[in-house]
């Protein structure tokens, strides 16, 4: 099932994008309008929790460097939590995983953004 | 008939002692979507191996990886122009070939991936599947016929 997106904003400068399914390059619209709707809310920073994310192929990396492109470009911190370990892999491998702070959960996130 | 051997250490050598017995083939339509359901299938077939979880997500994203790239410049995401799958077991490791029937010649992320140049659109965003692969398995043969290429993954069964 191809990933559907949650935005639910914490305070006046802070949002979590939820990830709901598989991220693949099919989700790219969906995902940017989550973007662009916790942006457009005030949120400068934003994190996405890939808790509820069973699965990603490499058109989904692709969306999040797309992501983190556009996330430079309007100054806005992106940070990253709920990943598997397998997951947590692919970002090491990748280097998401110095694009994006990561955390354990989207408490831990929450509490140091 | 081209056959290039990435990471081409002698790791095959060791299986020139180990037979080989196939456990799983199957042929999937060159659909979107696919490339998990090919993921998921492969897993199915190896469950009585009961490999190390972390072994196991490994090759299941190369499997995944294969296969999309199969799907995308092989088959083009034409139905009747199928991907077919073989998983086989020997002692000592695993095999799954991933074969298309489209065009053969296909492109394997000629560039390193790299996310800073990517984030300064230097390179763009995709293109980070066979980099995966080579990552995530211990060995890859890429063999290239006349209207069929194949791609095959080996992991070892056990570290």
């Amino acid at each position: 099932m191809t990933a559907t997106f949650t935005v639910q904003p914490h305070g006046t400068q802070t949002g979590v994008i939820f990830v709901h399914g598989d991220l693949t390059g099919a989700a790219e619209a969906d995902l940017m309008q989550a973007f662009s709707q916790a942006v457009d809310a005030g949120a400068k920073n934003l994190v996405l929790d890939f808790s509820d994310m069973p699965f990603m192929n490499s058109t989904g990396i692709g969306l999040l460097v797309t992501l983190l492109v556009r996330a430079n470009r309007t100054g806005i911190r992106l940070a990253a939590c709920g990943l598997s370990t397998h997951y947590r892999e692919i970002f090491m491998l990748t280097r998401l995983e110095e694009a994006f702070q990561i955390f354990s959960n989207v408490e831990e996130a929450l509490a140091a953004a | 008939m081209t056959d290039h051997r990435k990471r081409a250490e002698p790791a095959s050598q060791a299986d020139e002692n180990h037979e080989y017995q196939m456990i799983g083939e199957f042929d999937l339509p060159g659909e979107p979507g696919n490339d998990r359901l090919a993921m998921e299938k492969v897993a199915q077939v190896l469950a009585p191996l009961r490999l190390e979880k972390q072994r196991l997500d490994r090759l299941k994203t190369a499997v995944a990886e294969a296969t999309l790239n199969a799907l995308e410049h092989g088959s083009r995401y034409q139905h009747e122009v199928p991907v077919t799958i073989r998983v086989r077991v020997s002692q000592k490791r695993i095999a799954v070939e991933v074969t298309n029937f489209g065009d053969t010649d296909i492109p394997l992320d000629p560039e390193l991936p790299d996310l800073e140049a990517k984030m300064a659109g230097e390179q763009k965003p995709r293109g980070w599947g066979f980099f995966l692969i080579q990552h995530l398995v211990d060995e890859v043969h890429i063999t290239n016929q006349p209207a069929r290429h194949t791609i095959e993954l080996f992991v070892n069964r056990q570290s």
